[in-house]
């Protein structure tokens, strides 16, 4: 149970909205590289925090984004020609740098003043790995560029795609840190997904519906254990970070890649969910990425063309009440990310928390929930820079381990959850 | 959304058929949500809050203050865990109420459908065999607060001992944390 103002406080991501301006502390993820795959291709409407902007690569591979609608007279800038490192708006020819600075303004050509005089917002846009980063609060206090292990690691050995999910972006990431539901809504994908079939870690995972938890604080958020029963005398674990403000990564299963998200409020009813895949000491396999596109795993088929999943409300997520019976999806929903979206989806836009039965396998829920709630006060209060920011707190991992019953996850477990460089993930 | 009636090419599954807007997904919408039962939600009635060293129950004092919907808060009325088996020690442990009567720890246990334990890094929770033994026998969901204010080695004794007792362990620093999960179980 949450009260009604906190739930709008979590859930607002609007400029001058508190937890609009914790999202504004970090560089997230603006939209893929591969939608600006060449100098002077076409300019792409974003949409995130609640900002309507535009992202160009101008003539000389810069990135830029930045207002969305020209100056003027207030046209989408989307219909504009990208072109002479520049984009121009197709009205009335007005020109943009990828910095929002006007450079040509054709009525005006006598003017420079007025031109000099005129600027879009405009944010920073980075490619780090697939994605391209932006960062949206005070330039006096950009942080360094985002290490994420994925987004770091050789072009081959990592892949990310992306999805719209229809709901508020928490909804969706505190489906991340909720380990429990997975050897139920997910328990087909376990047995048939081939980036997740194969493992002993799906045997421990099915043989005990019940797992125990143990929730800790992170310098940059938390870590979420769950544990099961394995061997006699040990447990299974499966470790969940999440980093502030809403990255976090799934445990790993065997030798098959690592997979996780990071979720980004578009408005307050919509989200875009950036879902990676990589190997930290291997290529992926042909095999492996040609299962990514096409759905499996933790990612999504979506519409060509588009972001949007191809198993979406409108179709009700093409729900197969056969499959569902023969065990092959625990829900009917093909696909653990539409599984999740689908539900997810059904709460409604902004779930109404206050309507909620928690129990106590949801503390991680409710702990992720508090320190949010105390960062965006503490940022707004008194300035306080919040966890996360620090990229040296996003060199982490996940980590699936089998210990003896009487040690503490935490403490064994430190050298499994670090980022370290030419070292296998730690899996079952 | 009203569908054609044919099967779909892309994926071979079963043919979409006409539907009303609620009786789809499409009804997550805002507007939909209006029509969603509204009826109070009755608080958890039985919450039991048990502090098992001083450290927690210096802690408790303050938390059971706070209006809670029928949680009940208690301290050890003495430490006897350490010794005897559970059956024995389960008739022999004694709680003393924060703000309410004392109570035996069957007694406390009557009827409750969550105990929650609270405990500081370092501090002797090995009753916490004895009070997970008694939710055991009686269906009772089980959780684990640990207060761990400076982070350093006195954490592990105290979760191995919680550790098969209750179904989440929650390590913090913050004393607030007790209040916050508290309020979100609605105790």
């Amino acid at each position: 149970m949450l009260r009604s103002d906190i739930n709008e406080l979590l859930t607002q991501t609007g400029p001058g909205s508190p937890m609009g301006e914790l999202f504004r502390q970090y560089w997230i993820p603006a939209l893929l590289a591969e939608e600006l795959p060449e100098n002077d291709s076409a300019p792409v409407r974003v949409k995130i925090l609640s900002e309507r902007l535009i992202a160009f690569r101008d003539s000389d591979g810069r990135y830029g984004l930045m207002d969305e609608f020209c100056a003027h007279r207030g046209v989408s800038l989307w219909f504009g020609r990208n072109e002479e490192s520049g984009l121009r708006c197709a009205y009335h020819g007005w020109k943009y740098d990828v910095t929002g600075q006007c450079v040509e303004v054709p009525s005006e050509s006598d003017n420079g003043n007025f031109c000099a005089n005129v600027k879009l917002r405009a944010y920073p846009l980075v490619k780090v790995g697939d994605i391209l980063w932006t960062y949206m609060g005070d330039p006096a206090k950009r942080p360094g560029l985002p290490e994420f292990e994925f987004a770091n690691v050789p072009e081959d050995q990592t892949f990310t795609s992306k999805r719209w999910q229809e709901s508020n972006w928490l909804q969706a990431f505190e489906g991340g840190i909720d380990s429990s539901h997975v050897s139920w809504l997910h328990s087909g994908g376990l047995k048939n997904d081939p980036l997740f079939k194969g493992t002993k870690a799906n045997d421990y995972n099915l043989n005990d519906l019940r797992p125990f938890f143990e929730v800790t604080d992170a310098p940059g958020g938390l870590f979420v254990g769950a544990r099961r029963n394995a061997e006699e005398g040990q447990y299974y674990w499966r470790i969940t970070p999440w980093i502030m403000p809403s990255f976090t990564m799934v445990p790993p299963r065997g030798d098959h890649p690592v997979h996780g998200h990071f979720w980004v409020p578009i408005d307050d009813e919509n989200c875009w969910v950036y879902t990676f895949d990589y190997h930290p000491v291997r290529a992926l396999t042909p095999d492996e990425v040609a299962a990514m596109k096409d759905g499996q795993g933790v990612h999504s088929r979506n519409i060509p063309g588009t972001y949007r999943p191809v198993e979406n409300k409108d179709n009700d997520y093409r729900m197969d009440r056969e499959a569902q019976h023969r065990g092959e999806f625990f829900s009917g929903v093909r696909g653990i990310a539409i599984q999740d979206a689908s539900l997810q989806e059904s709460m409604g836009p902004i779930v109404d928390r206050t309507k909620e039965r928690l129990v106590s396998a949801d503390a991680g829920i409710i702990k992720a929930r508090q320190k949010l709630r105390k960062a965006a006060i503490a940022l707004r209060d008194e300035g306080v820079t919040p966890p996360g920011v620090d990229p040296a707190h996003h060199r982490v991992r996940s980590a699936a381990v089998v210990l003896p019953q009487s040690e503490a996850f935490i403490e064994l477990s430190q050298a499994d959850l670090a980022v370290r460089v030419g070292v296998p993930q730690s899996s079952v | 959304m009203s569908g054609s009636g044919t099967a779909d090419v892309a994926t071979g599954s079963a043919p979409i058929r006409p539907i009303l807007a609620n009786s789809c997904a499409r009804a997550t919408s805002a507007a939909e949500a209006r029509f969603r039962i509204d009826m109070p939600i009755v608080g958890r009635r039985a919450a039991r809050v048990i502090a098992l060293d001083d450290g927690a129950a210096g802690v408790l004092q303050d938390v059971a203050g706070m209006p809670w919907n029928g949680a009940h808060f208690y301290t050890l009325a003495g430490t006897e865990a350490d010794t005897g088996d559970l059956d024995d020690l389960l008739g022999r442990i004694e709680l003393r109420g924060i703000g309410g009567s004392d109570d035996s720890l069957i007694d406390a246990l009557r009827g409750a459908d969550v105990a929650v334990m609270v405990a500081t890094a370092g501090g002797n929770a090995s009753v916490a065999a004895v009070i997970g033994y008694a939710c055991f026998l009686d269906g009772i969901m089980t959780a684990g607060l640990i207060l761990d204010d400076d982070g350093g080695g006195q954490l592990g004794p105290t979760v191995t001992a919680l550790r098969p007792h209750a179904r989440v362990i929650l390590v913090t620093s913050d004393a607030q944390d007790i209040a916050e999960v508290l309020i979100a179980l609605r105790a």
